[in-house]
């Protein structure tokens, strides 16, 4: 409980550092973003309408008091207008994560889950067929840019093969071809970190014992090594979960799927800092989400971490 | 043999596109020959435009070039300072370099870039800050957990005991520990920078987007892909080889 306790402590702490940071950053870059606002929308500016604009949003406060306006804005869902489109952040996120959501925890699913037998299957007989496979996937997932192989399937499945519709907005394109190219950039990871966690078991003198008690090697590799190969993949799945997110936004760009990606893109080149810091507060939340939930499950199934 | 091998195959291929003239201005356009196949006057044909495929390619590289420099030169650079603090340094550093380099490990670059050209512009620079926020983590805790194991062992301690010197007993036990597992991530990294370098220039942020880059070739081109994929494949091809030389050159632990 009260590991628990400090766990949502330090978390805590680390996306408060964070966003703090990022907030200073914002707000302490050359550019006001009343005169860059005004500037857009082509109005004559005087001294009193900057005044004006800069007490309508908050910005003659001291930057500690904006700050914690803003904390305490983001906490309730007020997230402010964006500056490009003058409509509700809050709103126009809420109806851009499912999509972003569905393609990078619905392709890490498929990922972990492929990767994992096809970690067993390699792991099962060294030097075999899936071994190889594994290792070309891992391989193509490194050094292949996400977009290009997103590019090319678009080409041989659409035009050539004419299987999808390649410039349709139907749910194969958007959704599913996104996310299957996110699983072809972790699926071989996986492999590769599972695989090392069953082979090791493999060396270990109580498999040995359990073929020379007449099982089977699959059976026994699985019986005793699917925790082993499901603990490496979880130590080596929580950096994956966050590299996510890059992921997911290539996906997004190349499919011209309308996720949270897609609009930040835009917002960098308005510089649309509405958009970016809640952007940058969820990012936050969810990296760190991440890093210390991984931790905690790890402890978990295996006492011997600290 | 093999680094040799591909060194050697470099130095020749370089030598031969400069025999074949395909160092010239990568913007000299020709209206009167456009879409044209590779021929020996432009060995990758020639683009919408009529630039020539090759050289464009050639000036392409320079990019990726830049970022490969700057995370094996900076990124390793720090990251061993950061190991060395981690390892070796009183308590608070230690603890909170190291709370560092594993939140720093989790940061995605590629949303670091976004977000640092929303704030500074996009350009060259912007990336380099982009991969050097990323890149030393990994560095700073290999290093740091090689010296931990290092100090645990007898010749450490007893090197200790003769009295070297702390600079002289890293270099002479710790680097050739290192080397492998650095030049492991090394090749990783390079790749990675790579790819990051030619995403954000298919996304649109490349650093001078006169310039050819890879990336904003591949979307500039992207709609010849139906019709002349060869304009599109072979930016990617380069990314692709450049990425996988850079892992058998650096990696040495598969063999």
């Amino acid at each position: 409980m009260a590991g628990a306790l400090g766990l949502v402590g330090r978390l805590a702490l680390s996306w408060l550092a964070v966003v703090a940071a990022a907030f200073l950053l914002l707000r302490t870059m050359p550019g006001d973003p009343i005169e860059m606002f005004l500037d857009q929308m082509s109005v004559q500016s005087g001294p009193e309408i900057v005044a004006a604009y800069r007490a309508a949003w908050g910005l003659d406060e001291p930057l500690t008091w904006q700050f914690l306006h803003w904390l305490e804005g983001f906490v309730t869902f007020d997230w402010g207008v964006s500056f490009e489109t003058g409509r509700p952040v809050a709103a126009d996120f809420a109806a851009r994560l499912p999509y972003s959501a569905a393609i990078g925890v619905g392709g890490m699913t498929l990922a972990v889950i492929v990767g994992f037998l096809l970690g067993y299957l390699a792991a099962l007989r060294t030097g075999g067929a899936f071994d190889a496979i594994s290792r070309g996937l891992a391989v193509a997932g490194q050094s292949l840019p996400a977009f290009a192989v997103g590019l090319v399937a678009l080409w041989v499945l659409g035009v050539e093969l004419r299987w999808i519709d390649a410039f349709g907005g139907g749910p194969v394109e958007r959704i599913v071809m996104p996310m299957l190219l996110v699983t072809f950039f972790s699926v071989g990871a996986m492999a590769r970190l599972t695989r090392a966690g069953f082979a090791e078991v493999k060396r270990s003198p109580y498999f040995r014992t359990a073929l020379a008690k007449g099982r089977s090697r699959p059976a026994a590799l699985w019986h005793h090594g699917r925790a082993a190969g499901a603990l490496t993949l979880i130590a080596g799945l929580a950096p994956e979960l966050a590299w996510i997110i890059g992921g997911t936004a290539v996906a997004e760009i190349v499919f011209g799927v309308p996720g949270i990606s897609e609009r930040v893109v835009q917002a960098v080149s308005h510089r649309d800092y509405a958009i970016l810091q809640p952007y940058i507060a969820l990012l936050a939340l969810w990296v760190a989400l991440v890093l210390h939930g991984a931790r905690g499950v790890r402890r978990a199934l295996d006492p011997r971490i600290p | 043999m093999i680094r040799l091998a591909i060194l050697l195959a470099l130095g020749a291929a370089l030598a031969a596109l400069w025999a074949a003239g395909a160092f010239g201005d990568p913007h000299a356009v020709d209206l009167t020959n456009r879409l044209a196949g590779p021929s020996p006057l432009h060995l990758l044909g020639t683009d919408h435009l009529g630039r020539d495929l090759a050289t464009r390619l050639i000036w392409g590289a320079m990019p990726s070039l830049m970022a490969i420099a700057i995370v094996l030169g900076v990124g390793i650079g720090l990251g061993v300072l950061a190991g060395g603090a981690i390892a070796l340094g009183p308590a608070p550093l230690r603890d909170s370099t190291q709370w560092l380099a594993e939140t720093a490990l989790a940061v995605p670059s590629l949303v670091t870039a976004l977000v640092l050209s929303a704030i500074f512009g996009a350009g060259i620079l912007t990336i380099a800050a982009a991969l050097l926020v990323t890149s030393w983590a990994p560095y700073a805790l290999t290093i740091a957990a090689l010296l931990d194991r290092v100090r645990a062992e007898h010749y450490w301690r007893a090197s200790e005991a003769l009295g070297t010197p702390l600079s002289a007993g890293l270099r002479r036990h710790l680097l050739p520990n290192a080397w492998p597992a650095i030049g492991a991530l090394a090749g990783a990294d390079a790749g990675r920078a790579v790819i990051l370098v030619a995403s954000l220039g298919f996304i649109g942020l490349s650093a001078d987007t006169g310039r050819p880059e890879w990336g904003a070739m591949i979307h500039e081109y992207r709609m010849f892909l139906f019709t002349e994929p060869r304009l599109v494949l072979a930016p990617i091809l380069a990314c692709t080889c450049v990425t996988v030389l850079l892992h058998v050159t650096l990696d040495a632990s598969d063999r």
